[in-house]
């Protein structure tokens, strides 16, 4: 077996949850070996990123007071408030990484978000 | 009871208090930091949330985050564990500002015994001998008539200082100026204030601990007591109960003691008070540790009590299970072995990486308190215990022998642990003896580490 073949099946191997195999043809014999921890590959290709929860919290897409008319497609600024995390009587603020355009919004006003969750999904520019 | 409690912690330790909850039939909530998605106690949770990154200063120990993790859940208490924010009065006091139950004792509970001049003041109050010592700061004046009256050897120890820093130790009167003006010296150099007071130096102690309980309605009770005089830079490695060291007249003193301090602080729910035992059979209080103890199963499975069950009822304002005397019967032996990811043979070095074969011991006698599986991988950032195997047996010789077994039946690969230095001691004629005091841990390396460097 070759080297473009070896990386082949690793490369394979890391799109499956295989973390071992045997192949064996006469009297060759490779096992190969990776470490295909969940932790380690769950990275998906996409030209979206996500605007992850700072704390853990309730969600609101504005402070007490005011209003935020932020919709699916609207652009967005970098460093522009998205909403905020109520943590007691305090706000963390959930920013926009970059300038681009907000595609999807997976949270509604008044639930609870966990550290790290994903709140927005944004295309940056 | 409780309807549903968040645990504020991680490991073997959140496992441990989840399993009593199901028991009691009360929902869990596990925390969690990025790092430990993939946690036993994350999949034993009826409810599991991420609180934060991996550091624990941001995450374990972050009391915003927990406090909020535990409105957004709508638990109704919250257990701390041991370690993290187990002995923080600032915790406590936030969980109660925010009407959420501390599994635990009273913000004043903790700094009264949690501080430790503090608590050596409560102990003298309720009668319990503690070390003797200068209550005050010694001038150079004072040194040579303060020194006499405690008699050597004795500790010079820096007042401003902690974590064994600025201590000298002074064996006779012909010496005492020269070290006194050493400590001091070093005192003024390290934390700024030269000030140094005297304690009475104990050649070789044992440690040993009392566990108690108490509730709201006052019931006490004073558990037998561990041995945990095996320990390597004052990490213990192995505790036991009852030890071999206290027969049933000073196991009686210690108890009473133990009962004594906390009525004197009217304690609620369940603590340790250390002592320092002399080889003469005299014990001075050390301290008192305000949170469950790593040791507590050996205590669990000599009485047949489930500590964590007894923490949720005094922290709910339940009585205790057990309400007709302070001490309870003592069933057998008990030890406990703390396994750690690390290499014993290269000075116990944290080891890390994936755990790849994980065989329990079992049969007859063993408990494994753990977090670990297979294919578990460990995380870099939290302390490096796998697991606590916990052996009981009618006498202390069956006891040593079933640790022995069990020990020969623990596999573990992917990443080193302390397996073969609980056989080393298990192996040891001193131990097996009942002949262990806090020095016993550097004897039993000391011929080890003399071949590594021959």
């Amino acid at each position: 077996m070759d080297v473009k073949t070896l990386t082949k099946l690793t490369k394979w191997m890391e799109t499956t949850d295989l973390e071992e195999i045997t192949w064996k043809n006469g009297d060759e014999k490779i096992s190969l070996k990776i470490n295909n921890n969940p932790e380690h590959s769950a990275t998906i290709a996409s030209s979206m990123e996500p605007v992850l929860a700072p704390y853990i919290g309730i969600f609101r897409f504005a402070r007490p007071g005011k209003t935020n008319h932020l919709k699916e497609g609207s652009a967005v600024k970098r460093g522009q408030e998205l909403g905020v995390v109520e943590v007691g009587k305090d706000f963390k603020s959930v920013e926009a990484p970059s300038n681009g355009l907000l595609k999807i919004i997976s949270i509604e006003d008044g639930k609870p978000v966990e550290y790290g969750q994903p709140l927005f999904f944004f295309e940056p520019r | 009871m409780f309807k549903k409690v968040l645990i504020a912690n991680r490991g073997e330790i959140a496992v441990r208090v989840m399993r009593t909850l199901r028991e009691l039939g009360v929902d869990s909530v596990a925390v969690y930091s990025e790092a430990d998605r993939s946690s036993l106690h994350v999949r034993l949770a009826d409810e599991a949330v991420c609180i934060g990154p991996a550091m624990a200063k941001e995450s374990y120990l972050s009391i915003p985050a927990i406090i909020s993790a535990a409105k957004v859940t709508g638990a109704d208490a919250i257990h701390p564990g041991y370690g993290f924010l187990s002995e923080n009065a600032e915790f406590s006091a936030a969980c109660r500002d925010n009407g959420i139950t501390f599994i635990g004792p009273s913000p004043k509970s903790i700094q009264q015994l949690g501080h430790k001049s503090e608590a050596r003041k409560m102990a003298t109050k309720a009668g319990v001998p503690v070390t003797p010592g200068t209550k005050d700061c010694v001038s150079v004046k004072e040194a040579a008539a303060a020194a006499a009256k405690i008699g050597f050897p004795i500790m010079i120890k820096a007042a401003a200082g902690g974590g064994g820093k600025g201590i000298r130790i002074v064996r006779s009167a012909d010496q005492l100026a020269n070290e006194m003006n050493m400590a001091s010296s070093e005192a003024k150099a390290a934390f700024g204030n030269g000030e140094v007071y005297f304690e009475k130096y104990i050649e070789l102690p044992r440690h040993i601990e009392v566990q108690f309980a108490r509730d709201t309605h006052g019931n006490v009770i004073a558990f037998p007591e561990r041995d945990c005089s095996i320990q390597r830079r004052h990490q213990k490695l192995v505790e036991e109960t009852p030890s071999p060291a206290v027969d049933k007249k000073l196991r009686a003193k210690l108890e009473k003691a133990a009962v004594d301090l906390a009525e004197a602080a009217k304690y609620v729910g369940v603590g340790t008070v250390e002592f320092l035992l002399t080889q003469t059979g005299e014990f001075y209080f050390m301290e008192v540790n305000t949170r469950l103890q790593v040791e507590h199963p050996v205590t669990e499975c000599v009485t047949g009590f489930d500590l964590v069950r007894e923490q949720l009822l005094a922290a709910s304002g339940e009585k205790l299970t057990y309400t007709g005397g302070h001490t309870v019967p003592l069933l057998g032996h008990s030890i406990e072995h703390r396994i750690n990811a690390e290499d014993f043979s290269r000075n116990f070095a944290p080891s890390v990486g994936r755990i790849e074969e994980w065989m329990l011991p079992g049969g007859p006698g063993i408990r494994v308190d753990t977090h670990v599986y297979a294919g578990y991988n460990l995380p870099i950032y939290y302390d490096s215990m796998l697991a606590k195997l916990i052996v009981w047996a009618p006498t202390r010789e069956m006891a040593v022998e079933r640790s022995r077994r069990a020990l020969a039946e623990f596999k573990v690969t992917g990443v080193k642990t302390t397996i073969d230095a609980h056989q080393l001691i298990v192996e040891s004629p001193d131990f097996q003896a009942g002949k262990t005091d806090t020095g016993f841990m550097e004897r039993l390396l000391a011929p080890a580490e003399s071949v590594k460097a021959a």
